[in-house]
């Protein structure tokens, strides 16, 4: 996946792609996708908000991921960007401007943020990183939370919906399609990212800054860069949530979403691009399920948020001790060694 | 000047708590080196637990002790999770103290709702230069001086706390000589979640606390400790005065919503100072 193609490899001969083509690989990633496309035209309608959450997060968490796993760098404040995405579109869109510049501006204005807030910030490594993500979060929140122009608590309502070049995304399912765009966009520049020289050198420089330094790895220009790139993908997303909901406010973008983030990237699998979309996924579909049962009937009315935060807890912690690279890539390897007995040397 | 006095003691109490809170993080993570996010956590168990006793009829002082117990027990059931298992590393530890923060959260929920609980402290109050105090203020400082003078005497007068120390300083050395590690890090998770349950039934009459409480509470607490950079107990006690009395200065002159940023805002401060100090390379070679 890595290496470089010679101008003969490039070469693709039809037989090649074929064969590629029937590769488990290749028919998983075509399944994977048809069954995302297919889908908003299959699900009933309750069921659509929920796979619009899961695109969004999916798309917040495939940077996180990269974030964490191939840079090595924890943030617990990526809900902010979230938010910053959210607010700019909001404040665009109400603001007479045309609703496309919002959602152009909000992965930029986020990723400008992480910039400018980066440079500090990632001097700092591994759990002083983490408190000082969560710390940015919550000054963040609380700023918004008093200012005029944000709409104080209350925040910004009556966003007008989404209108490209005369198109109105109006119904649940063109936000659902939007999302899904928006998410292979997220995932194809991740995918890029990883198998380039940065993206080896980020690898590296999560091992260890140093040895990544004198071997000629720009460390404090790489750590700076997937930061905002992430943060950017973070703010596209708060960009759709904004047309998506049509009002944002600080309420709906607490710590917590941070930490169900972290959650999600961790037990998909960190640095992994399937490991977040499994993830995403996992948690969506679960916190889903849980809520209905805890609305059933007969349920005490604090059932649901004592049944999901109990399911977070206890999900964290089993796959950190247990599958401490994740579902996907311990799936992976079970695979592997399924079908391969005897391993080559 | 009679404002001063109000806001200084005040801010001193609230800063006891943060100060206990900061040498629980300290003395967890020297001797394991796990960053415990469920510090904060341990004081709203404490609390809660004992304004629930107290309105059971239990007197004051012994649901105290009680709850102050509980929350060490709940400090052993983490530290068995974070490090029991072989091999778990300091980063992965601090995911799973993540995680059973969620888990508290749920627990904490069915048991006390998600209402914020307080209970009345010490009733009263006296008069110094003009200023009207509680006299739970006084209390709070006066035990939490005792904390400190005791947690003091047992790092250098105890077996015990010896044993944590040679962890903390060499934890090879200490298996050397016949330290059981792992035990000793549990033992520093039972310290810690006591010293949180302290933080928490002194600051709990001052302060209502509900289940997410703990977010605040561990970053203040966790601001406190970095001071000494989570190694050393004098400066997080300092650090976590110092940050009460700012905090309450904040509210007192300018605005009370704005206390938490001006706390959040000066960790970033001492942290982005401090790696400016230390680069890289001397993380590195420490390891």
């Amino acid at each position: 996946m890595t290496q470089q193609l010679t101008p003969a490899q490039a070469r693709i001969s039809f037989a090649d792609l074929a064969a590629r083509l029937r590769s488990p690989r290749t028919l998983a990633v075509l399944a994977v996708c048809a069954t995302a496309l297919l889908l908003p035209q299959i699900l009933s309608g309750s069921d659509m908000p929920v796979y619009v959450t899961l695109l969004l997060s999916a798309i917040v968490v495939t940077g996180l991921s990269m974030l964490m796993g191939y840079a090595g760098q924890v943030s617990l404040g990526h809900a902010s960007f979230y938010l910053i995405g959210a607010y700019t579109a909001a404040l665009i869109a109400t603001h007479d401007k045309p609703t496309w510049l919002g959602l152009l501006a909000a992965p930029f204005a986020a990723a400008l943020v992480a910039a400018v807030i980066g440079i500090p910030l990632l001097r700092l490594r591994g759990h002083q990183l983490a408190f000082a993500t969560l710390a940015m979060q919550l000054i963040l929140l609380n700023v918004v939370g008093q200012q005029e122009w944000t709409g104080g608590d209350i925040g910004l309502q009556g966003v007008p919906r989404l209108t490209v070049a005369g198109y109105e995304f109006a119904t649940v399912s063109s936000y659902a399609y939007l999302a899904l765009g928006a998410l292979a966009v997220v995932v194809l520049i991740t995918r890029n990212v990883v198998a380039s020289r940065p993206g080896r050198g980020l690898r590296a420089l999560a091992t260890s800054e140093v040895a990544a330094e004198s071997a000629g790895v720009p460390v404090v220009a790489y750590k700076l860069v997937v930061f905002s790139l992430s943060a950017g993908f973070a703010g596209l997303a708060g960009g759709i949530y904004a047309f998506y909901t049509g009002y944002v406010a600080p309420g709906s973008f607490p710590v917590l979403l941070s930490f169900e983030f972290v959650v999600m990237a961790v037990i998909g699998g960190l640095g992994t691009i399937w490991g977040a979309l499994a993830g995403a996924t996992a948690i969506t579909l679960l916190l889903q399920q849980l809520n209905e049962l805890g609305t059933a009937e007969g349920m005490p009315s604090s059932a649901p948020v004592v049944l999901s935060y109990a399911v977070y807890g206890v999900l964290l912690v089993l796959v950190v001790l247990f599958l401490p690279r994740g579902l996907v890539p311990s799936a992976r390897d079970w695979w592997v060694r399924r079908r391969r007995p005897n391993p080559e040397p | 000047m009679s404002e001063f006095v109000q806001y200084l003691i005040s801010g001193l109490a609230v800063g006891c708590g943060f100060a206990l809170l900061g040498s629980g993080l300290v003395t967890i993570h020297r001797v394991t080196r796990v960053v415990n996010f469920a510090q904060g956590m341990f004081a709203v168990v404490a609390g809660l637990t004992a304004g629930s006793l107290l309105s059971a009829g239990l007197p004051h002082g012994v649901a105290e002790i009680v709850a102050v117990l509980a929350a060490g027990a709940t400090g052993l059931l983490v530290g068995i999770a974070a490090i029991g298992r072989r091999g778990t590393s300091p980063q992965s530890a601090l995911i799973i103290t993540l995680g059973i923060g969620f888990l508290a959260y749920a627990i904490e929920i069915m048991i006390w709702g998600d209402n914020p609980h307080s209970f009345p402290g010490l009733g009263g109050a006296v008069d110094i230069a003009g200023a009207h105090l509680q006299k739970q203020y006084f209390l709070v400082i006066g035990a939490a001086a005792l904390g400190f003078a005791a947690l003091g005497l047992f790092f250098t007068r105890t077996y015990l706390g010896k044993a944590l120390g040679a962890c903390a300083s060499n934890p090879y050395a200490a298996r050397a000589v016949g330290i059981n590690v792992t035990r000793m890090g549990l033992v520093a998770f039972t310290l810690g979640g006591m010293l949180g349950g302290v933080a928490g039934v002194l600051v709990t009459p001052l302060q209502s606390l509900s289940y997410n409480s703990d977010v605040l509470l561990i970053t203040n607490g966790f601001a406190a400790a970095i001071l000494g950079g989570l190694n050393r107990l004098g400066p997080a006690m300092l650090g976590g005065l110092a940050l009460g009395v700012a905090e309450s200065m904040v509210a007192g002159y300018y605005k009370a919503s704005y206390q938490s940023v001006v706390a959040l805002a000066l960790m970033l401060a001492v942290m982005i100072w401090r790696a400016s100090q230390h680069t890289a390379l001397h993380e590195e070679a420490a390891r």
